[in-house]
């Protein structure tokens, strides 16, 4: 693994306005940065990232599975009790999942370490499945790097193709807080992948969502909602005034209910509890937990909210002291306490290794920087090569 | 368009359908009949094929046609004389209106889709030959056979009375982004 600085595009600002990202002249495209790229070797891309991920995915199943059946787990991620069979039969029923990336900490050499799976509502999709391979294939065509390099990238293909084996054949909706245009733009993605699998799509505010008089969901024109897309947390929904309705709503929501146990970092200390010793986790506790003061007692450690978003409320103890924190509105949360594995540093900046999950398979990578050991909302993606 | 507080928008559809029904969508096989006798009276169709499609199209009509909370909305819609009283009341007690049914549509027997459900037909105010699904897809003027998008032979949605908006989103309000 190494960051390998290059001249941007020339045309980059024309393909910031071919995919709709704001350019700034001198700043480049908000978000991105391609003035480096990551190099991989294809046995650390297949080896030590894609196969973990995978094998991850599996143990992710087995947390499930056991946490369906344990009232006092549901209970400590903080699910509602009357989500509780609604989530469970879920699973039961197999319902299929769409979308996740699981973030790693990766130095080559190393293990990598899962730092969290956002199950649920992850984003830099675009920039992911597009953007980054526009850059890999224009870059190649300029011969500034080799032409044998190549990408980890099936995303695209692969959410198509999850789309079509979802077997949808009513109207889905779509929905997300349509004033952030981040949510928007990746959910407006997701829906032109489900276009191009043949479903037939409309987007609405997720505020917009009707209630009717048999506490069906509906849509602005009253239609009753049937498959729901959605960029909007299930920890969200389930805590707002229609989330009662839900159980019993007779919508197929995409992520599935039970992903709300894989996108709660309680899932962290779930999987250590299984799985102990694994050499891609890292030691993690709830908060609350007798061993987790042990552990803290260490000294070394980072807290995290059970249930946060963007690197918001994290604190990094090293040697007893705070490292490292962020500001955000999920202090009064629950944490979980896991094992301090500071992502590796390459001249000043924090790669973050994020694991395309589509349809619970290993397709896409994706690689942000911060230029803190906490990746936040500032983090840029920075396109990858595999080449040996 | 009317606006999203009147207690059922029906007729205008959100501007993704638009767009979608006029691509270039695939066609497929169908008849269109204004009446149960109409059918009849086609030698392509027997007469237990028109009459048992006739009643599915007609038992789905309260469901899925356009409801409106005032008769002049309704009207406006699909015309003077061409509404009728849904089976259903507003959440304060309020009429229900819904357009006519004014034809059904049903598989084509000759190689069009066996499985496709019979629906009512609709005409608007604007374009009063032509027929609409329940769901405002325009589906042409000729009656007997005919070639109709394959998306307009969709199972009608259920349209119902919202009795509230706006149960989502507050946690959004709050927090900002979604994105992990």
């Amino acid at each position: 693994m190494q960051r390998i600085p290059i001249i941007e595009r020339s045309n980059l600002k024309e393909a910031a306005a071919n995919h709709g990202f704001e350019y700034a002249p001198g700043k480049g495209v908000s978000g991105w940065n391609e003035r480096a790229y990551y190099q991989f070797s294809l046995d650390q891309i297949e080896g030590e990232i894609e196969a973990p991920a995978q094998e991850i995915e599996g143990m992710c199943f087995q947390v499930v599975g056991r946490a369906i059946n344990n009232e006092s787990v549901l209970d400590r991620l903080c699910i509602p009790e009357i989500f509780w069979d609604y989530i469970a039969n879920s699973w039961n029923n197999r319902e299929k999942n769409l979308l996740g990336r699981m973030d790693f900490s990766y130095k080559a050499g190393d293990a990598a370490k899962l730092l969290e799976y956002n199950a649920d509502t992850p984003t830099t999709l675009y920039e992911s499945a597009i953007f980054q391979w526009e850059w890999l294939e224009e870059v190649l065509k300029q011969g500034v790097i080799s032409n044998n390099s190549d990408q980890l990238n099936d995303i695209h293909e692969s959410i198509v193709e999850a789309f079509s084996n979802l077997k949808i054949e009513t109207l889905t909706h779509f929905a997300c807080n349509q004033n952030i245009e981040d949510d928007k733009g990746t959910l407006d993605y997701i829906k032109e992948c489900a276009q191009e699998a043949g479903i037939e799509s409309c987007s609405l505010g997720i505020e917009d969502i009707g209630l009717n008089d048999q506490g069906r969901l509906t849509d602005v024109d009253d239609q009753i909602i049937t498959t729901l897309v959605k960029l909007y947390p299930w920890e969200w929904i389930m805590d707002e005034a229609f989330g009662q309705y839900v159980p019993s709503c007779g919508v197929r929501f995409i992520e599935p209910p039970w992903k709300a146990i894989l996108s709660n970092k309680g899932l962290l200390p779930l999987l250590w509890g299984m799985f102990e010793g694994h050499p891609n986790l890292l030691p993690a506790f709830f908060e609350d937990d007798p061993a987790a003061i042990d552990f803290m007692n260490d000294g070394n450690y980072v807290g995290k909210p059970m249930l946060s978003r963007q690197g918001a409320n994290i604190e990094i103890i090293q040697g007893g002291k705070t490292l490292c924190h962020s500001e955000g509105p999920y202090a009064d949360n629950a944490r979980i306490i896991q094992g301090f594995h500071p992502l590796p540093k390459f001249e000043g900046n924090h790669p973050l290794v994020g694991c395309w999950m589509v349809a619970s398979k290993a397709v896409g990578l994706s690689i942000r920087e911060d230029n803190t050991l906490i990746t936040g909302k500032d983090a840029q993606v920075i396109p990858h090569v595999i080449l040996d | 368009m009317k606006s999203r507080s009147s207690i059922s928008i029906v007729f205008m559809m959100s501007v993704s359908l638009i767009a979608l029904t006029s691509c270039d969508e695939p066609k497929v096989d169908a008849s269109i009949f204004k009446t149960l006798d109409q059918c009849k009276k086609d030698p392509l169709v027997s007469s237990d094929e028109c009459v048992s499609n006739f009643k599915e199209a007609r038992n789905q009509h309260a469901a899925v046609a356009p409801k409106y909370a005032s008769k002049a909305d309704c009207q406006a819609d699909f015309g003077e004389a061409k509404c009728e009283q849904a089976p259903y009341r507003t959440s304060s007690g309020g009429s229900v209106f819904m357009p006519m049914m004014m034809g059904y549509m049903m598989g084509s027997m000759m190689g069009g889709r066996r499985s496709m459900m019979s629906q009512p037909l609709y005409q608007s105010a604007q374009s009063p030959n032509s027929f609409r699904t329940a769901d405002n897809r325009n589906v042409g003027s000729t009656t007997g056979r005919t070639r109709v998008a394959n998306s307009a032979t969709n199972r009608p949605s259920f349209k119902s009375r919202t009795r509230a908006r706006g149960g989502f989103g507050s946690s959004g309000g709050r927090f900002g982004s979604a994105a992990t």
